[in-house]
Order: structure tokens, then C-alpha cells, then sequence
């Protein structure tokens, strides 16, 4: 059958019974329907079969669907809130980290712009390490870092909502109530800069060795630079339990002339606090997954979604004991930075040397020169001799060969 | 009511319960789409399960110039490929065949359907049970399954011809016995 016979074929009947023609084509096949019966048939089979189809049913879903897949979406919400949050606050946020790098920058670097690696006490600082006392901290009240505040603050709740999320997927029923300890008063990290002229330059150094060892403090680094035609120089970075900054400061001054003098100091009870709440709560974090691991047995994927989730919170305990620790460390012991400078007398340089000495000087070069110009020709004759020779036993029996033939045709 | 893709849009945006509005919609077309092409109901639930994972993963990745639907079976057929290969491979395919109960009683009932579904070649086959079961648009199949809509019809017609004739066939054996 040709398409003039029959204009439409039983293919171009299924997106008429699927309803996937438009108006214009379906009223076409509609005309065509009403003429062709053999393809009328072949609808009414299609809506047929449809219908037969239609009766394989199956049953709805399973409520333990549900479970899964809305914890999972819980996950992905804690997430989502974490980086919606930076989203909103990405500038806030650049702009206290850079506030906040700035200062900390200046309180840690700035007083040792010269440092000289060269000389350091690494040793000093690991035996003194061992003598901080973690007991309750009594510290007077010092002005507060607004900046630094709020970027620990922001940080805390950060972290906050990422375990509560990971607590609310794993046991919706747990509690994570923040158990941290306080400090007794404000945390207070102190630091100095004195910058010192003194005519002593050899007893003041060995003064400030002393200053530290009377405080119980440690150097945690000392350059000395002398250069000629100017005056020794000294760059030393004390740390000193901050109970003894002001007495140590006043023994410094004695040292000489104080050509400049700053203190500084920055509050981090926010960040200490915040970092022990965090820390509690990533403890209890981790019990309960350590519960939960051990409690349930069902599906793979959710063991191993368990276990991940444990060596993540691990990490984060981790870092998180490290910042605390190196939070408390610096409100344990203030930083002095001392720049020691010597009063330089300049002195009379030392007379040319005597004829005798220069004419001793020359032999004794002379007799340098000539004992390398030795050592220098027997080097040449043992590194390129057995060369040569080889080559003098190749070309001389051929040079008298030719010479000889030579004299021959002369001869002749 | 709001389309699938505003409220996965509305999902993108950070509201929760899009997608619970979603995964209210198609919880049972897409257990109904594993439960039909898998003869474990416990892994048809798993494998539904894992396609709301995957889309909640990859949120981002869903752009809204295609449709969810097509977007979401796209994933599911993804899924259940995964599947077979990994029935094929451990050789637990032939199994379920062969202890699949066979079906008895009324033609007009679902498991002459299955039967002769069963029976189909597996393109053409997918192709109608996308159509029947899934209410799939031609150009739908044909993104998801990545073949021309030309084949999508051809097929689909041919797949609607041998089904017919096996249904005949199973119901004149059935009459005989």
C-alpha cells in the first residue's frame, strides 16, 4: 500500500494515541480515522493494550523511605546553612578575616620584623613548655579586641551548626547541650617592644639572659649582628610568664637608654571560650556516633557514612585541641621584643704593614706561584701523557715510513 | 500548583520543604519504576531511595532548562543499569528468571502483562514501559534514554505490535489449558 493509498502510517499512529500531536496533525489523523477502518483498529488495539497495561500495579512506596532520605536531606541542609551563611557573608566575613590576619599579624610579627633564623632556642622554649600551669587563670581586665571577637564568635556558631546537623542525621534524639569550662577571668595574650641604646653592649646581653632565668621565662630567639664601622646590634624575642612582664620590663630599662617603648594586648576569653564549647560538644559528638557505630548494624552505606563522620569529627577535635592549647600557651607567657643597640666609638685603623713583613709576604707568594706551576705541569703530564703516547706510537713508525719513501723516489 | 522545576529552583534556593513536596510527588512513581524492572522489592526500594540521595547531592548540577521528570529518570535509569550490570555480573540475572513465578489465571491481570513484557526486546520494551508507566513525553524518552524521537516512535510502535501478539498468544494458551 502506497502513501497516496493510505496517507498515514500505523507508526504515525502512536503519538495520536499518546497524545503527542498537535491540534492540527490530530485533527488529521481524525479525518483519516473516520475513513480507514484498518487503522481504527489499530488505535482501539493501542488504547487496548494501554489499558492491560494499566492493570500491572504496583504498590505504593515503603515508609522506610521516608527515613532515609529526609536524614539525607538533614545533611544536606546543615551544609547548605554553612554555605548560605558564607554566601550572605562573604564580604563580612573577608573583611573581619582581614581585620582580624591584620591584627594578629601585628601582635605576633611586628615586634620581630628582624628576625634572624640563624639563632634560634628552639631547645629554651620546649624545656620551659613543660612548666605552664594550667590552673585557674587570675589576669586584670584589658581592653577588648571588638574585631577579633566577632570573627571567633561567627567561627563558633559556624562550627555549631555543622555538629548540630551532624548530631540531628545521626541521633535525632540527642542533645548536645555546650559543657564548657570557663576561665576564671579574661584571657589576656600581652606582648612588648622595647628598643634600647647602651654603652655595655657584652654585660647588657648577658643581663637579659639573666632577666629571663630570674622570671622563669625563655628566649625564644636572639640575633647579634657587628658589623665594622658601627656598633654591635641585638634582636631578641623573651617570653615571659605574664605575671613577670612588668618586672621584667623594668629590669630591661636598666639596661640603658630607651630610645622607643610599646605594650600591646588582646583579649581571647571569647575564642577560648567558644573553642571549649565547640571542643565539649564535638567530645559528646563523637561519643554518640562511637554509640551509634557500635549500636547499629543495618545497611553498608550508613557504617560507612557513620565512620566518616567519626574521623571527621576526630580531625576537628584534633585541630581544635591544638588552637586551644595554642591560645592558652600565649596568654601563659607575654612577648617581649628587645632591640639592643651598642653606642659605637669609632677607632683609629691600624698602620700599613713594615717593607720586611711585604717582602716576606712576596717570597712567600713566590714560592706559592712556583710550587703550583709544579703541580700544575705534573698534573698535565698525568692526565694527557698515556694520550699522547698512544698517539706518538700510532703517527711516528707512519712519518718515518713516509719519510723513507720519500728519500726513495729521490734516490730512484 | 507549583511545577516540579520551580520547586527544585525553590530546593536550589535553600528551602527544605520543595523538596519534601518533591519527594512526596514521585516517592511512588520512582519505587513504582524500580518495582517493575527489578524482581527484588527490597532493592527496588534501595535503588528509589539512592535516586533522592543522588538528586539531593547533586543539586546543583540540575539546571532549568531540562525537566525534572526527565532529569530524575535519567538518574534512575542510570541506577538501574548500574544494577543489572552488577546482576550480570554476579550471575544472579538468570536466577531470578528462572524462579520467577510464572503467571496464571485472568489475561487481564498484571502478571500476564509482566510476562509478556518480559518477553520484549529490552529497547523496545524500555521504551514502552517509559510511555505506560512513567507517562514519559516522546521527546522526554529520548533525553533520557539519548536516541532520536524518531527512534522513540519507531520503537514504541513496534514494542506496542509484539506485545499485543504475546498477550494473544498467552491468553489462547490460557484458553486451551
Amino acid at each position: 500500500m502506497s502513501r497516496k493509498e493510505h496517507p498515514v502510517w500505523e507508526e504515525e499512529l502512536m503519538p495520536y494515541v499518546d497524545g503527542q500531536l498537535d491540534a492540527a496533525q490530530a485533527s488529521e489523523i481524525e479525518k483519516h480515522l473516520k475513513e480507514c477502518e484498518e487503522c481504527a483498529a489499530v488505535i482501539a488495539d493501542a488504547r487496548l493494550l494501554s489499558k492491560q497495561m494499566g492493570t500491572w500495579v504496583v504498590e505504593n512506596s515503603p515508609r522506610g523511605m521516608d527515613e532515609h532520605v529526609l536524614s539525607e536531606m538533614e545533611k544536606k541542609k546543615g551544609r547548605r546553612q554553612q554555605w548560605a551563611w558564607w554566601s550572605r557573608n562573604r564580604s563580612w566575613a573577608f573583611g573581619l578575616g582581614g581585620a582580624f590576619a591584620a591584627v594578629a599579624l601585628m601582635v605576633v610579627l611586628m615586634p620581630s620584623h628582624k628576625d634572624d633564623l640563624s639563632n634560634h632556642f628552639g631547645d629554651a622554649s620546649r624545656s620551659v613548655a613543660g612548666q605552664i600551669n594550667p590552673a585557674p587563670l587570675q589576669r586584670p581586665a584589658m581592653p577588648q579586641d571588638g574585631n577579633q571577637q566577632g570573627q571567633q564568635g561567627q567561627q563558633g556558631q559556624q562550627g555549631q551548626q555543622t555538629l548540630d546537623s551532624l548530631l540531628a542525621k545521626t541521633l535525632p534524639a540527642a542533645q548536645s547541650q555546650p559543657t564548657a569550662e570557663a576561665p576564671s577571668g579574661p584571657m589576656i595574650i600581652r606582648n612588648a617592644r622595647l628598643s634600647i641604646l647602651t654603652k655595655e653592649f657584652e654585660a647588657a646581653r648577658a643581663r637579659i639572659q639573666a632577666i629571663v632565668q630570674q622570671t622563669q621565662g625563655y628566649l625564644a630567639q636572639l640575633t647579634v649582628r657587628g658589623e665594622t664601622g658601627s656598633g654591635k646590634s641585638l634582636s631578641a624575642t623573651l617570653r615571659l610568664p605574664s605575671s613577670q612582664l612588668e618586672s621584667g620590663l623594668v629590669e630591661l630599662r636598666k639596661l640603658g637608654k630607651v630610645l622607643e617603648e610599646s605594650q600591646g594586648s588582646s583579649d581571647v576569653t571569647s575564642q577560648y571560650v567558644d573553642l571549649q564549647a565547640r571542643l565539649t560538644n564535638a567530645r559528646n559528638t563523637e561519643q554518640r556516633l562511637l554509640a551509634l557505630q557500635r549500636e547499629r548494624t543495618d545497611k553498608l552505606t550508613d557504617v560507612v557514612g557513620v565512620e566518616r563522620e567519626i574521623a571527621r569529627v576526630r580531625e576537628e577535635i584534633e585541630r581544635m585541641e591544638a588552637q586551644r592549647k595554642d591560645v592558652f600557651n600565649k596568654t601563659q607567657f607575654a612577648t617581649i621584643q628587645v632591640e639592643l643597640s651598642e653606642e659605637y666609638r669609632a677607632e683609629i685603623q691600624p698602620s700599613a704593614p713594615s717593607a720586611g713583613t711585604q717582602l716576606h709576604n712576596a717570597l712567600v707568594d713566590g714560592y706559592h706561584g712556583a710550587l703550583n706551576g709544579l703541580l700544575a705541569l705534573a698534573l698535565f703530564f698525568l692526565r694527557y701523557g698515556p694520550a699522547l703516547l698512544l698517539w706518538a706510537i700510532v703517527l711516528v713508525p707512519v712519518a718515518l715510513l713516509l719519510r723513507r719513501r720519500h728519500q726513495g723516489l729521490r734516490v730512484g | 500548583m507549583k511545577s516540579d522545576e520551580q520547586l527544585m529552583l525553590e530546593y536550589q534556593g535553600g528551602s527544605p520543604h520543595a523538596f519534601e513536596q518533591l519527594f512526596e510527588r514521585y516517592r511512588n512513581p520512582v519505587y513504582g519504576f524500580f518495582r517493575r524492572r527489578l524482581n527484588n522489592a527490597s532493592r527496588a526500594e534501595e535503588l528509589a531511595q539512592e535516586t533522592f540521595v543522588v538528586i539531593l547531592r547533586d543539586t546543583e548540577q540540575y539546571k532549568p532548562t531540562a525537566r525534572f521528570r526527565t532529569y530524575m529518570y535519567a538518574i534512575a535509569l542510570k541506577q538501574l543499569w548500574s544494577e543489572r550490570r552488577k546482576e550480570i555480573r554476579d550471575g544472579k540475572l538468570a536466577a531470578a528468571v528462572l524462579h520467577e513465578e510464572r503467571p496464571q489465571g485472568d489475561p487481564e491481570t498484571g502478571l500476564w502483562v509482566r510476562a509478556a513484557l518480559e518477553q520484549l526486546d529490552p529497547d523496545h520494551r524500555e521504551v514502552l514501559m517509559l510511555r505506560e508507566y512513567e507517562q514519559l513525553s516522546y521527546d522526554e524518552i529520548a533525553e533520557v534514554l539519548a536516541v532520536p524521537v524518531n527512534t522513540v516512535r519507531s520503537r514504541l510502535s513496534r514494542a506496542r505490535v509484539e506485545l499485543k501478539s504475546l498477550l494473544e498468544s498467552q491468553s489462547a494458551r490460557g484458553v486451551s489449558r
